[in-house]
């Protein structure tokens, strides 16, 4: 089961609603859920949590607020570990153009995947599947 | 002569030859004046040109070689004969040396006479002929040189660089705009070009010059010369045909284009953040919508009530963001549907407040008001009047503490008007003001949260001040509150 690997997630959002969605929905599917609000709670949350995968928001306090918290997160060791996913409407129809889907881009983006809004939790679960996958 | 008659000088101090000549002369339809001696044939043969003159060599006063000299020097057209009964070999080159046409031997028959006088003015015709088509052909040259130069004049003042190329890829023409645009600092004619062009333009080139057949179709590429956008241009590239069709080169028309990219890229970066920022509260409904209709959920009444009161509330932002987007929109193509009037901005202030009296009363805050009295009036439209003071008040509300106060002042200073507000809210933080009148700025911090907004109230008031010549001053302490004062100029138009 894969709630049993991703036991507890840390969720990443400055939008309170898009938060508590995807809060109540993990929930629902068995796994615990952490949250914060900002980048810089994010980074607390991180390293007082110890979370299993985190999921955060692009475009928080600055821009690139989730770029900058994936980076601070996969310097660790712990978080060299985890899947960090990379949440944003910002794709790209956008103009914004990024999608973390090769190794090269998971170099300079420090992500394991991006996820388009709103996240549908079955799309999640099996991108945290195919994580468990490879490093399996 | 080309049915003119032709006028015939005679310089003779010999009477009877004078008058022989006279009369064979002018019977055969010629017009004829005499000179008996040199003075008199220089006189007369320097003040009008005679198509031809028949000069005596020996003479009393002035030798016919002298008189010779003085004419041609003045109408070096006209056809001399020297006439005389001493003829030698020497006397006859000199004449000719001189500038003579012919030597005429005495005595001569009329036959002689006439045979010379028509093949001198013959001669005379083929002359003046020549001499007017050298006329026409200069004069054409001229026009020319001047109509090139005048081209050349035109094509080095204008913005536009102009590369012409000849068939073998060599420089046949330029202009310094064209050196400017394409980066290079030297070009000679006639050298080849192709390798110092950029690329894409040499390939173009290449491509016309290697074809067997041509179309004067032109052939446009964009190419960015100066990284990061310093300097893009856009080459056209067309080939130009010889009178009997053939490809004669290509011409190279070179457009600075970089100002226009810098907007074009402005304009997609500020769709990119509108489709962002309306991507965010449609998101966050369906995201609500999808929890709805997720048979996992199981959500109990008050999170079901919870949930569809944050969608109403996300639905009327993105109606909001979709209205200010309109009025920037408005503002970009202003004057237009602007209504200028007479303003009594303490009025407009009265007004506001009274739409915000919901708002005001809901957090408690209250009003405290010091208007100059006698305030002078000012010309604008009332919408966007009322428009800067309902964002301003409004953010003085939303961003405010509970029971907090907004200082409203409204003075005079030199020209201008001066509307300050001030709130007792969260303040700003020294990097969040930087930022403050951007596009879609919002400060973001443990403070703001669930205060909605667009992120462009403010982008508005700015825009609406600039409009009108006006300034905008923010002054703001973290924790404590924010003052904002414009000052609007007094009697603009």
């Amino acid at each position: 089961m894969i709630q049993e690997k991703f036991k507890k997630i840390l969720l990443v959002d400055d939008d309170i609603d898009l938060l508590d969605q995807n809060k109540a929905l993990l929930i629902s599917r068995g796994f615990a859920v952490v949250t914060a609000e900002s980048g810089e709670e994010g980074w607390k949350m991180f390293q007082s949590e110890n979370p299993d995968a985190a999921i955060l928001d692009l475009i928080m306090e600055q821009m690139d607020a989730g770029f900058v918290l994936s980076h601070r997160i996969k310097k660790t060791e712990h978080g060299k570990k985890i899947p960090v996913f990379i949440l944003t409407s910002a794709t790209y129809d956008t103009g914004f153009k990024f999608s973390a889907s090769t190794a090269e881009e998971r170099e300079w983006i420090k992500c394991d995947g991006v996820l388009n809004k709103p996240v549908v939790v079955e799309e999640l679960i099996s991108k945290l599947e195919n994580f468990a996958g490879i490093t399996k | 002569m080309n049915g003119k008659t032709a006028h015939i000088l005679i310089v003779d101090d010999e009477k009877g030859l004078r008058y022989g000549t006279q009369r064979l002369l002018e019977d055969e339809g010629y017009s004829v004046e005499t000179a008996e001696n040199g003075e008199e044939g220089i006189r007369l043969g320097t003040s009008k040109e005679f198509d031809v003159a028949l000069i005596d060599l020996k003479m009393p006063d002035i030798d016919g070689m002298d008189v010779l000299k003085e004419i041609i020097n003045i109408h070096p057209n006209t056809i001399c004969f020297i006439v005389t009964a001493f003829a030698s070999y020497d006397t006859a080159i000199e004449a000719t040396r001189i500038g003579a046409f012919g030597y005429l031997p005495k005595p001569f028959t009329p036959e002689e006479l006439i045979y010379q006088v028509e093949q001198g003015i013959r001669q005379r015709e083929l002359i003046i002929e020549a001499e007017r088509l050298k006329k026409e052909r200069e004069a054409n040259l001229l026009e020319l040189a001047f109509e090139k130069s005048r081209l050349n004049a035109i094509i080095k003042s204008i913005n536009e660089g102009v590369l012409i190329i000849n068939r073998v890829g060599e420089v046949a023409y330029y202009n310094y705009a064209a050196l400017k645009y394409l980066n290079i600092s030297d070009l000679k004619i006639s050298e080849p070009v192709l390798y110092k062009l950029p690329e894409k333009i040499s390939d173009i080139i290449t491509n016309i010059l290697e074809k067997e057949t041509f179309s004067l179709k032109t052939i446009t590429t964009q190419i960015e010369v100066k990284p990061n956008q310093e300097l893009v241009i856009e080459a056209a590239c067309t080939p130009i045909s010889q009178p009997d069709g053939s490809l004669a080169g290509v011409v190279v028309i070179i457009g600075n284009i970089t100002d226009f990219k810098k907007i074009e890229l402005i304009k997609n970066q500020f769709i990119s953040m509108v489709a962002h920022e309306l991507k965010t509260p449609l998101a966050a409904v369906q995201g609500f919508l999808n929890i709805f209709l997720d048979k996992n959920m199981n959500l109990s009444e008050e999170t079901k009530e919870d949930y569809l009161k944050r969608s109403v509330v996300r639905l009327k932002g993105l109606t909001d963001l979709v209205n200010d987007l309109l009025d920037i929109s408005r503002m970009e193509i202003k004057t237009k549907q602007r209504e200028i009037e007479i303003i009594r901005i303490e009025e407009v202030l009265t007004g506001t407040l009274q739409f915000l009296e919901f708002e005001l009363k809901k957090k408690g805050i209250s009003i405290e008001q010091n208007i100059q009295p006698n305030l002078p009036t000012i010309k604008a439209d009332l919408n966007e009047i009322t428009r800067l003071l309902t964002n301003l008040l409004s953010n003085a509300i939303k961003y405010n503490k509970e029971n907090g106060i907004i200082k409203v002042e409204i003075t005079t200073s030199s020209n201008y008007l001066n509307i300050k507000i001030a709130d007792t809210g969260i303040g700003l933080k020294p990097e969040e003001k930087n930022r403050l009148f951007s596009e879609f700025f919002r400060a973001k911090n443990e403070k703001t949260r669930g205060i909605s907004g667009t992120g462009l109230g403010l982008t508005i008031v700015k825009r609406i001040v600039d409009s009108y010549y006006g300034k905008i001053d923010v002054d703001s302490t973290y924790g404590e509150g924010t003052t904002f004062t414009i000052s609007l100029p007094i009697n603009i138009n």
